[in-house]
Order: structure tokens, then C-alpha cells, then sequence
């Protein structure tokens, strides 16, 4: 997964109806960049029969240890 | 004649709802012991929204006038308690800590707050919190930074900032707080109290203001594990008001507390948590392991998954769900936030959705493959946060280019259990040399809060650390 530059975050922020100054986006790029970096060995690789209700079958499968 | 007995407001939540019952004090004495203490403290800490002095007396006098008559409204009646001002309470103001909803009046009432109310409790009333509850150090550009009563130059941590300062100082029994990155454990670790942050579904959510509607959880902090243990039993359960809240049975979470620490095991994690520690968390950690072994625990190693892509999913999915939240009034009034919760929310809106469904999407397999790693131990023990409470001058990071770096590392302990949306104890473990205190969690599986509390009050019979209480200076 690519982390959004400064330039992707003007675009995307834009797209969401919220568009933010440069110096902004320098700021939001800096701040969520770790967030990809410490996602990337994730991302991309989910196989396809998971959605996000899928935790709630993990949650509750098993209380005891 | 022990201090207890001339100060109530010393005394806990449990201790003194008996008090209460048993006739020892009315509830008007111990309501107006607590407003004896807020007027000392609150110009020290800043940890009170609102200070309702006069509607507290009035519902003490009802709730004793009630108790004469053989009426107990329930378990904590004539108690009196503040909570962070982000729960609804029909009539009230409700600032949720913001220039936005400074004149808020809610017209519902939440149901956690409404069951404490059923259970007697009287509103004496509400607590600091960091701005919309997103951020993890207690400062609030709007009303000022709640201030540690252990030092009143360093930080509580957030967001329910008043709820950790005001419990610490004894200004309330107990306070609601809430927990989408650790803002309930946060503050019960800095201030030297108490806090549960309950598993995802546990309590319901209706009627708190929302920032995270896959992380947020509703909680206590007190002065006891026996405390939070009645007040998460009272809160806990399904409500037509929130779906997601589970309809799974609340166990007995006070009979809990009476468990021993014989036979259980606990699990250390060997990286992560135990990494890049400040050296008297370090030492606390080791002293907390030290003493559940001589209760009777078996401390056992655990290799956990790369907690950091934990960390990671858990700021991709809070910042992009915080700033659907916030998204009307990103556009119609960013002015009226803060600096820094403005630059936290607008980073939300950088996030691609498929980056945030992805990261929705591994919740479970992350679940799963923690649940694998800590197969056969009862709980984790690990540190809150690397270190103890800075200071606020050296946290007021504002919007600057490094500030989520410094709140990602202060709050990197905290973030995963929230991702995985497991409960988690935090306990008064320790203090500094400087007299700051140190606290620990406790991480059980979702729904097994009984376990926590249990290990807790075995902890809390062998240790007083959470019965020390700061002196005004």
C-alpha cells in the first residue's frame, strides 16, 4: 500500500468535500503516513471471504481459555 | 476514629453506598464532603465541567428523606458522582468538551448513565474531558488542561482527563469515561485510579457522544476494582437503544472479585509492551509481576503477533470513522475546534475507504491470531503507556508536524486492545521516585471482564497503592 503524499492528500481531501491548504496537507500526509507504513505488510493481501462483521464470529466464538 | 470516618469523600464507592445504607452517614453529609473537597481542589485541577452544588444537596436530601421511609432506590442510592461530559442527560448542557456543543442541551439521556441513575446515584456534577474525546494527554484549548493531583504540572491523560483527576483527588466516587484508543486506561494509569475498559458490545452506547463507532466503549473509573466491577455490573447488558450492545448475560462481576490468583496463569508479552520502557515502569512492571507471583499466578511468556499493525489498523479506522463523525462541521465550522483535534480529524479524511475496509476486514483474523498467541493463559499483564505522566508543558504538541508522532507514542500500549476490542483492567501498580503514579492493564478476552476483576482486587488485597490519596500542596 502506497501512504498518500501531500498532493494525494489535497486530491483526496478535495474528492470528500473538504479541501485542505498545503501546508494541511503536509501535515495529514506526515501524520497518517505511519499508519500505511505499519499496515502495509497487511494490506493487499486479505483473501476474499472476510468482511468486517467476520470479527464479530471471532469475538464471541470461545470466552474460556 | 479513623479519617474515614470524618472525610467520606476518602472512602470508596462501595464503602461508602454501604455507609450510606447501613445509615452511618446520609447522603447529604458524604455529597457535601465531596463539594468540600471540589471547592478545595477544583482551582488546582480544573477537572470539573460543571459543579452542581446546590441540585446535588437537594437530591441527597430526597435520597435520605427516601432511605427514612425504607426506600432504596437501588445499590448505590444517595452516592454522589460526576461523569465525563459527553453523557447525555436530558436538560443538561453537554459540552463533550467543545466550543461546538458548548451550549448543547441534550434531549435524551444515555442509557449507562440513566442505569446508574436507576441504581440511586446522585449527579453532583460534570467532569473535564479532552475535546470531541480525541486525544490521549488532558489538554483542552477551550476550557484548559485538566491537571494530575499527584503533580499538578503534569498531565492526566485523555481524554476523560477530569474523570481520572477528579477520582485521583477523591472529588468524586466514580466517573464514567470512555475508551476508543485508551482514554479510560490512559488516565487510570497517570492519575493512580482504577479503570475498565469494557469489551466492544459490552455497554451500551446510546446516548454518548460518538467518535468511533467500531472502537468506542463505555466504562468506569474509581477507586477500586471492586468499584468498577458494580458499576460495569449495573451499566452492562443489552438496550433496544443500541443494537450492537450484546444480549450475552452479565456475570456477577462482584462475586468475581472474590476469586484468588491460585491456578490462574498470566501472560507477559516478551516485545512490544516490554520495549523502549521508561526505567521505573520497567521496574513497576517487574515489582507487579513479583507480587501476582507470590498471590499465587503463574506469569508465563507470551510471543504476541506484530502488535504494531495493530496500532496502524487501529488509527486507520478511528481517523477515518472520527471524521465521518466530524464531517459537517469540518465544512461548516473549523474555526470553533481546536488545532489539534482539527489536524487529528482531517486526517481521517486522507484515508482511502478501501484502506479502511481492509483494515475492518483484518479485525478478525488479527483477533483470531492474538486469541492463538495467548492460548491458555487467563489474562496479559502489560505497562498502559512507556512512560509516566509527562509533563503538560512538555505534551502541548498543539497541531504541530510531530504531534500525532508524540500522541501515537503515548498511546501505543492502548491502541491494539482497542483494534481487537477486548477488555482491559488498568490498576495502580506503582509510583516514581517523583511520587507519579504507574499502572498496569490487565487484557482478557472479549467478555471476560470477571476475569480482569478478578485478578485486580486479588492485586489491590496485596498492595494499597490505590488507596493513596494526593495531598493538596
Amino acid at each position: 500500500m502506497t501512504k498518500p503524499g501531500p498532493k494525494e492528500v489535497s486530491a483526496i481531501t478535495a474528492t470528500a468535500g473538504v479541501p485542505v491548504d498545503s501546508e494541511a496537507a503536509a501535515r495529514i500526509a506526515n501524520s497518517i503516513g505511519p499508519a500505511f507504513d505499519g499496515f502495509a505488510a497487511v494490506a493487499g493481501t486479505l483473501p476474499l471471504d472476510i468482511e468486517p462483521a467476520s470479527y464479530l464470529l471471532v469475538q464471541t466464538a470461545e470466552v474460556s481459555k | 476514629m479513623n479519617k474515614h470516618s470524618t472525610e467520606p469523600a476518602l472512602m470508596s464507592l462501595t464503602a461508602v453506598a454501604k455507609a450510606i445504607a447501613d445509615k452511618k452517614f446520609s447522603s447529604r453529609e458524604v455529597t457535601q464532603s465531596c463539594l468540600n473537597r471540589i471547592a478545595e481542589w477544583q482551582p488546582r485541577l480544573n477537572a470539573f465541567m460543571a459543579i452542581e452544588a446546590e441540585s446535588a444537596l437537594a437530591a441527597a436530601a430526597a435520597a435520605d428523606a427516601d432511605l427514612a421511609e425504607g426506600k432504596s432506590r437501588g445499590p448505590l442510592h444517595g452516592v454522589p458522582v460526576a461523569h465525563k461530559d459527553m453523557y447525555y442527560d436530558t436538560g443538561k448542557v453537554v459540552t463533550c468538551g467543545s466550543k461546538i456543543r458548548k451550549d448543547f442541551v441534550a434531549t435524551t439521556t444515555s442509557t449507562a448513565l440513566q442505569r446508574l441513575k436507576d441504581a440511586g446515584t446522585v449527579r453532583s456534577g460534570s467532569l473535564q474531558m479532552v475535546e470531541f474525546a480525541y486525544g490521549p494527554t488532558g489538554h483542552n484549548v477551550h476550557y484548559g488542561a485538566v491537571r494530575n493531583p499527584w503533580n499538578v504540572d503534569h498531565i492526566t491523560g485523555g481524554s476523560s482527563s477530569g474523570s481520572g483527576s477528579a477520582v485521583a483527588a477523591r472529588l468524586t466516587f466514580a466517573a464514567l469515561g470512555s475508551d476508543t484508543g485508551g482514554s479510560i486506561r490512559m488516565p487510570a494509569h497517570f492519575c493512580g485510579v482504577t479503570g475498565l475498559k469494557t469489551t466492544v458490545g459490552r455497554v451500551s452506547r446510546a446516548g454518548a457522544m460518538p467518535l468511533s463507532q467500531s472502537l468506542d466503549t463505555v466504562g468506569p473509573l474509581a477507586q477500586t476494582v471492586e468499584d468498577c466491577a458494580l458499576l460495569t455490573w449495573l451499566m452492562a447488558g443489552a438496550d433496544l437503544e443500541d443494537l450492537t450492545a450484546s444480549t450475552r448475560p452479565v456475570p456477577d462481576y462482584m462475586a468475581a472479585t472474590k476469586g484468588s490468583l491460585k491456578g490462574l496463569k498470566i501472560g507477559v508479552p516478551t516485545a512490544f509492551y516490554v520495549d523502549d520502557l521508561d526505567a521505573e515502569v520497567a521496574r513497576v512492571l517487574d515489582e507487579t509481576i513479583a507480587t501476582l507471583e507470590r498471590e499465587g499466578a503463574a506469569i508465563v511468556k507470551v510471543e504476541l503477533p506484530d502488535q504494531r499493525q495493530l496500532t496502524a489498523a487501529c488509527q486507520l479506522v478511528l481517523a477515518t470513522e472520527a471524521a465521518a463523525f466530524h464531517k459537517r462541521w469540518l465544512i461548516e465550522r473549523p474555526q470553533d475546534y481546536g488545532a489539534q483535534v482539527l489536524m487529528r480529524l482531517q486526517n481521517g479524511l486522507a484515508i482511502p475507504a478501501v484502506s479502511y475496509l481492509e483494515a475492518m476486514r483484518w479485525r478478525g483474523p488479527a483477533l483470531a491470531a492474538y486469541l492463538a498467541a495467548v492460548a491458555g493463559t487467563d489474562a496479559v499483564l502489560a505497562p498502559v503507556a512507556p512512560m509516566p505522566a509527562p509533563t503538560i508543558a512538555e505534551s502541548d504538541v498543539g497541531n504541530s508536524i510531530d504531534a500525532e508522532a508524540v500522541i501515537q507514542r503515548i498511546t501505543k500500549f492502548t491502541r491494539p486492545i482497542n483494534y481487537l476490542g477486548l477488555p482491559s483492567l488498568s490498576i495502580p501498580t506503582g509510583f516514581t521516585g517523583a511520587g507519579l503514579p504507574v499502572g498496569m492493564q490487565l487484557i482478557g478476552r472479549a467478555f471476560d471482564e470477571a476475569m480482569l476483576v478478578r485478578i485486580g482486587a486479588a492485586f489491590q488485597r496485596a498492595t494499597d497503592y490505590h488507596q493513596r490519596v494526593p495531598k493538596l500542596s
